[in-house]
Parts: C-alpha cells; structure tokens; sequence
C-alpha cells in the first residue's frame, strides 16, 4: 500500500502505459512462487499415482484375453517357484507347479521366492468384510447418537463439552486405537486376533468423525423446518423423519463414505487386532461352529502390502507382487474417495438455505 | 431446537397406543438416548482404559528399579563408566596405528616392511591394551554374580506368584510341593562389595601405571600423528585425573536407597535410552522416540508449510475458477492416498531416489553426501509433508474463504494491489485459521504410522543436534513406530507391554493438546465480521 500511496503520477502513467510499477512486478513473481508451489505438489502426488498403476498395472492387466491377470485377482499368496525346464523359463505359482511336477519324471531345481506367487484374493476378501462390519457398527451407533445429539438433547455445557470431546478424539492417532484394541478386544476380552476384534477397533476409529459430520449436516438444517412441521401438529420422530434426515441424508452419506476410505486405508489398527500375515483359508472356509467366522483372523490389503514390502527379502518378483497389491489398493480406496469428493461438489450445489 | 414438552393434555402424541408404558415416541428418544449413551461410554472407555494400562506402568517400572538396584547391577554398571572409558581410550589409541599403517602402505612401501615399521612399537600398544585387562576381568566377575542373582530373583518371583495362584485355585498340594529357592540378594551383593578393595587396588595400579606408559609413547615424525598422540596424551591424563570420580561414585553407591516413584517417572520422560530384551537391564526412556517424532515432524513440516499455505492461497484468490474446481478435489484426493502405499513408495522408490540424487558430483561439496543410509528421517518426513498438506490445504483455505469479501474490496478500492491485499489484509485475518490448520498438520504428521514405520530407518538413538543438517538424514525411530514394531510380540501385563501403552498414552495426550489449542486459536482470534 505504502508503495502505492508513495508513488507519484508519474508511476500512476507508467502503470497505465504498459510498463509495470515495483509493486505489479514483485507481485507477479510472487504470484509464480505460490502456482509453482501449487503446481509442485500436484506433480508430487501424480508422480506417486502414475508410478504405482504403471508398474502395478503390468501385474494386474496382460496383453492378451481377459486382459486382466485373473490369477492375481483370484488366487491366495503362494510361493513362487522360478525355474528352467527344456530350455524354458518357468514362474509358477505352488499350486501350478506341483501339478506341472506330476506331468514329468525328472525332479527340477527350482529358485522359490515366498509371497510371490498367488494372488490376493484373500486380501480383497478380508479388506471388504472388515470394511463391511466396521461401518454397519459405527453407522448405527453413529448416526443415532448424531439424532440425539442434534434433536433431543438439551443444548448447555454437557452438552458443548460432550461435542468437543468427541470433536478432540476424532484427531486421535489411529496407532492409539490400534494399541486400545489390542489390550481390550484381543487380550482383555480374549477374543485374540480376530475380525470381530478389528470391526470394534476399526467403529471406533471412525465413530467420533460419523458422529461429528453427521450432526454438523443435521444441524446445519434451518430451524423453521423443524418449526413449521412441529406446528402442523406433527410429532418430533414424524418432523425428524420428514424434515430433517432427508435433507441430511446427503451429508450423512458423504461422512460414511469418508470413514469407509478410512477405514478401508489404515494399517496401524488392524495390525494386532485383525490381520493375519498369510492364511490359507477363505474365511467362509473351514468354520466348525457359525460364530468362529467373527473369530478368525483374515487377510487385509493394508497389511499384505506392509508384510510383503518390509518383512521379506527383496527382489524383481516380490516387487511385482507389491506393485500389484499396491494398485489394487489404491484403486479400491481412491475410487470411495473419489466417489466422496463427487458427491459432496454436487451435494453442495443441491442445498443452499 | 424445541425442548419444552407440550402440555399432554393438548399433546396429540398421547394418544397413541403405548407398549410397556412406553409411547413410540419415547422408545425412540430412548433408543436415540441410548445409541448417544453407548458412543459416549465408549470413547470414554478408550480414555479411561488407556490411562489404567499406562498407569500400572509406573509402579511396575519402579520395582524393576530396585531390583536393578538392590541387585548391585546399577553398581557393577558404575564401574562399567571407568571401563567404557577406558575403552575409547584404547579405540582412539588404535585409530592412530591404523593411520600409521595407512599413510605407509600409501607411500608404496611394501607390506612386510610396513609391518616391520609399525612392528617398533608395538609394545606400547599393547602393554597400554593390558593395561585395561585387570579392570575387565574385575568387572565381568562382578557382572556374572549380580547378574545371576538378579535372575534367581526373578525367579523366585515368579514361583512365588505360582504359588499363590495355585493356593488361590485351591490346588494346595500343589503349592506345598513347589521349591521355591531362596534369594538373598544383600549377600550376593556382599560378594561383589567385598571386592572393592581389588577395584581400588586395579585403580591405583592404573593410576600409577599410565603416566609411565605414556612416557614409554612412540615419538612420529609426521606432524597429523604426533598430533593425534599429543591429544591422546591429553586425554589419558585428563582420564587419569577423573578416576578419583569413578571411585567416588562407586564407593558411595548406597544399595539400601529406595528408587521412589517420581524416579521411576523421570526415568521415562527424561530417560536416553530405550532398551528392551537386554541381559543387563532394559531401560525404558522415551527421549530418542520422542524426539525421533519432532524431528521427522520438524522435517514434514517444514515443507508442508510453505506448500500447503501456499497452494491454499494460491487457489484462493490468486487461480482462476477452472483452476480451482480442478485443484481443489485433487488436493483434497491426495488426503485419500492410504499411509501404507505412501510408505511403500518410499521403500521402493523415493528412498533409493534420494541416496542416488545425494551421490551426484554436484552435490558432493555438502559434507554428509552421499548418504550411507537409504531410509531416514529425511525420507519420511518429505512424504508425511506430502499427507499433510491436503489437510493445511483445506483448512487454510476455509479459513481464507471466510475473510468477508468486503474487506478485500476495501483494500483493492485504496488501490492497493493484489498481492498487497493478500499479504496485508487476507492472511492476517485469517490468521487464527491458518495456524489451527498448521497445527491440525501437524497433529496428523505426529500421529502418522505406517509411513515413519516403513521409511525412518527404525534405529533407536536421540539425534545428535551438533551434526547440523545432517541429523536430518539419520536413521531415527518414532513413538508411533516403536509401538507398530514391538507390540506384536510382547506378554500381555509385561512391563514393555505397559510401557508401549504408555507412549500411546503420551501420542493420545499430545493430539488431544493440538486439537484443543486449534479450536482455542480459531475461537480467541475470532474476527467480527460485523
């Protein structure tokens, strides 16, 4: 302002005659500082994108039919065994090569690298069922504490104190509910590592952020709605039925979707309360008794890709297998992300009061 | 909000048909109540649950103190302080033979003649390495006895908690037939104190021996190896001078000292090390967790400031209306980027990328390149800057958002530019949002797991600020880490259990302090908009 207020008439000409004053250059420059910036960070994040569905997709997809590696999507993680055979080269997963051993007499010598064989159907498995049961749990918890909490309870400070806690634990660490749910569902409850240990650990991660956006849309609704239905003679459930969750049933959906991502993403909880590092079974397999389902252990993305980039040794076949998993991963969250991000654009322009 | 009941007799509501008393109405404010109730006790149970499991942390680590102590470990590690010494005495002494050696075979002298050389004083190499003999051999006898009694008295714990276990089953033929063998620890002890008088006698011998030695010092011609022995010289005496201290500290080493609570406390927040499944004594200090967090936090956010305020000011008033409806999703998209990928990109690709970048010989005049280390603390915070900037993006840009547009107008119609309306006007007054959204970053960097987990390299050790920069590329380990890595193969109720639970206690602790001071900051700093 300074600049501005200092310059005479002669600057005043010179910023009407093409020739830029001091200041319009400094803040041009400035202005490039911050669209680089910008602009850095959005390389940084596509770098990320374009080399994990590059070198993921020659893993998932192949050139010719189905196109897509079906083995890879619907098989279990096995050994891999790489060997020359009649002058071919061989990469065959454990189930394949022992009944291509059974074809021939000769015993071969093979170069087995673990995990790297298989697929990842277990994983895709286990990552929807704890998905699954974490959301049915932290929805209807959620969403019913949100209707109390925005339409019976009494507004004072139990209440204001009761919304910033909740507001505070939806910033807590998720290794935090991670440890809890190990000391409490799987040491404490006895439950061990189970999917039922991980559905609890996973709700509770995400019910402080259901609660809280589910409310902030219920709240964010004009009184007069309630006002005006209430007057008519309606009662409070038919008025919150009619005139408060079909207008906030956009954002209720659209803070779901966000804890489906979240829950769908995070390693550190499932890591000791829900996830195995390798099963054989499908968790529909095998069960004895119809509860061992909750109490099974399964597979989980996340992890299965922390297992397989960090605890094994390294070489070009295990970094096919991660890409791979990596990729499907990714797909799986980004597309629930994206579908959040998409809704809430349009869901803006849909209610404006 | 309408919370006075309606007078019943006017209230329609009464007369629908109620079902044990209860009207449909009020089963669903009950069932609505009692979903609230539920969610509310359960986050209240992780609270109060992580504080209980912490909590026993403290009396558990206390006993394990006096056992060290009472034990005599503490004193047997006093006199270990005069060996270790006495040891870097010796590894110094060493690096300037292997000197000797190198500068020779690097005149091009052959390798027997190099050995003739440094065959002239050997003696004195090695009469200075007996020289530390006695004392060794002192201390590990003392160690063996400490040690073993230590473990017998663990054991007897342990038989003795059976035992009252079994009585308590009502097993009590069983509890009579377990031996359990008495430890007595003060006399074990006693054979390690009556020994002093050798640890006294060794001292004295040292004391005396040294200066002597040293007189016996091979004298070099060249000026970098005499320098390096006169500093030798130096510390030796310097040495010299401080046995007295090592002795003093032994001598007056009291076992009957009781190790009281606040000990066991400042052990943990104060303490250097952090040390499990030792043979000596596991050592709980979350010092190098804790500041292997800052320091990867420090790192992130140095980036993740500059760039997420940036891009938020960015879009917000500098982009065009494209741009922003472009930018803004894609931003908020890279939040969806799960931890784990992020860390495996690290492992597989930006770790290997930065080692090979700080090979190049343009960067070769920094001193710490080429970097030994692929995963340091270095490579995960540019990533965790990466995870954090969608958050400062969108609150920032909120906060810039809710500047009223007047305010601007304002500026603009002075005839102030762009740039100055931004600078001067916009981000002071949303300032308060800014910094809530700096520090809700900085929140979700602290709290990060998978990404410090895979990419900081995992070593336990505080970083060393006088390297300057280069601490920054140092393997470090994290709180969030240690607790990923070592709670699956802990015994449940163990101290190391109790102890990981109470660094998510200080995890938990600390991100509720940040989400408090950043809803305090945007409420204080408030503008009225009036």
């Amino acid at each position: 302002m300074t600049t501005v207020a200092a310059s005479s008439s002669k600057s005043m000409e010179q910023a009407l005659f093409g020739k830029p004053t001091k200041a319009k250059s400094i803040e041009r420059v400035v202005f490039w500082m911050f669209r680089l910036a910008t602009y850095f960070v959005l390389l940084c994040a596509a770098v990320i994108f374009v080399d994990i569905f590059y070198k993921g997709g020659k893993t998932v997809f192949q050139s010719e039919f189905p196109f897509v590696n079906l083995e890879f999507l619907s098989e279990s993680p096995q050994t891999l065994h790489v060997f020359e055979h009649e002058g071919q080269q061989y990469e065959l997963s454990d189930t394949k090569f022992r009944e291509f051993k059974e074809t021939i007499d000769e015993t071969i010598v093979t170069e087995t690298y673990a995990y790297s064989g298989g697929g990842i159907w277990p994983c895709i498995v286990g990552t929807l069922l704890l998905v699954l049961g974490a959301m049915l749990i932290a929805l209807t918890l959620g969403v019913l504490s949100a209707i109390f909490l925005s339409e019976y309870s009494r507004p004072g400070k139990i209440l204001n104190a009761v919304r910033l806690s909740i507001l505070n634990l939806a910033g807590v660490p998720s290794i935090v509910f991670g440890i809890f749910g190990m000391g409490m569902f799987v040491l404490a409850f006895g439950w061990n590592v189970s999917l039922i240990a991980g559905w609890f650990t996973l709700a509770f991660m995400v019910l402080p952020i259901v609660i809280s956006a589910s409310e902030e849309s219920m709240r964010a609704i004009p009184q007069g709605l309630r006002d005006a239905s209430l007057a008519l003679g309606a009662t409070k459930w038919t008025t919150i039925r009619t005139n408060v969750l079909p207008y906030a049933m956009p954002g209720i959906l659209t803070s779901s979707i966000i804890g489906v991502a979240r829950v769908a993403g995070e390693t550190a909880p499932i890591m000791f309360t829900a996830a195995y590092a390798l099963r054989d079974q499908l968790p529909w397999q095998g069960l004895e008794h119809w509860y061992d389902f909750f109490f099974q252990g399964v597979m989980a993305l996340p992890y299965h890709i922390y297992v397989v980039s960090a605890k094994i040794p390294q070489n070009e076949f295990t970094s096919r297998m991660q890409y791979g998993t990596a990729f499907v991963f990714l797909f799986i969250v980004a597309g629930i992300a994206l579908a959040s991000i998409l809704m809430r654009i349009r869901m803006r322009k849909k209610y404006r009061w | 909000m309408s919370d006075q009941d309606p007078d019943s007799r006017y209230d329609l509501g009464s007369r629908q048909r109620s079902f044990l008393g209860l009207t449909k109405e009020s089963a669903l404010k009950g069932l609505f109540g009692g979903n609230a109730f539920v969610s509310i006790l359960v986050l209240g149970l992780i609270t109060f649950f992580l504080f209980k499991e912490g909590a026993g942390f403290f009396g558990q680590y206390r006993e394990d103190l006096t056992t060290y102590r009472n034990s005599g470990l503490e004193y047997v590690e006093l006199m270990r302080e005069e060996q270790d010494a006495l040891s870097a005495l010796n590894r110094y002494l060493n690096s300037i033979r292997t000197l000797q050696s190198e500068q020779l075979s690097a005149s091009g002298l052959e390798f027997r003649d190099v050995k003739a050389i440094l065959r002239k004083d050997e003696a004195f190499f090695y009469d200075f390495e007996d020289l530390a003999y006695p004392l060794r051999e002192h201390i590990l006898e003392a160690n063996e006895i400490v040690a073993t009694a230590r473990d017998s008295y663990n054991e007897m714990l342990d038989l003795q908690e059976h035992q009252q276990n079994l009585l308590k089953a009502g097993r009590e033929d069983e509890a009579q037939n377990l031996t359990i063998p008495e430890v007595d620890l003060e006399m074990m002890f006693s054979l390690v104190k009556e020994k002093e008088v050798e640890f006294l006698a060794i001292n004295r011998q040292l004391e005396s021996g040294m200066p002597k030695l040293l007189d016996r010092a091979p004298e070099y011609d060249d000026s970098e190896l005499s320098l390096k022995l006169a500093r030798f010289k130096e510390l030796a005496s310097m040495f010299i001078l401080e046995i007295p201290d090592y002795e003093l500290k032994v001598v007056s080493w009291n076992r009957a000292e009781s190790v009281s609570l606040g000990d066991a406390f400042t052990s943990f927040v104060f303490g250097k090390e952090w040390v499990t499944n030792s043979s000596i004594q596991d050592w709980y200090g979350i010092v190098p967790l804790f500041s292997g967090s800052l320091l990867v936090a420090f790192i992130a956010m140095c980036f993740a400031i500059p760039f997420g305020v940036g891009a938020a000011v960015y879009v917000n008033q500098v982009a065009n209306p494209i741009e922003q409806n472009l930018i803004k999703p894609y931003i908020e998209f890279i939040s969806a980027i799960p931890s784990v990928v992020i860390g495996f990109f690290g492992i597989a690709v930006f770790g290997t990328l930065l080692r090979t970048v700080s090979g190049w010989d343009a960067l070769g005049w920094i001193e710490f390149f080429p970097l030994s280390e692929r995963l340091t603390g270095f490579t995960a915070g540019c990533l965790l800057a990466l995870m954090a900037i969608p958050t400062i993006f969108t609150l920032a840009e909120d906060a810039l958002n809710n500047v009223p547009l007047a305010f601007r107008e304002a500026s603009m119609a002075m005839g102030s530019t762009k740039l100055q309306t931004i600078v001067r006007i916009i981000i002071p007054t949303a300032l308060s949002g800014i910094i809530s959204a700096v520090l809700l970053g900085f929140g979700r960097v602290i709290g990060e797991t998978m990404v410090v987990l895979l990419c900081a390299g995992n070593r336990i050790e505080i970083p060393q600020i006088s390297k300057g920069v280069g601490v920054f590329f140092e393997p470090v380990h994290t709180m969030t880490g240690i607790i990923a890595q070592e709670l699956g193969e802990v015994v449940n109720g163990s101290l190391h259990y109790r102890a990981l639970f109470v660094v998510g206690l200080t995890l938990f602790l600390i991100s509720l302090l940040i989400n408090y001071f950043a809803q305090k900051i945007v409420i204080k700093f408030q503008i009225s908009r009036g």
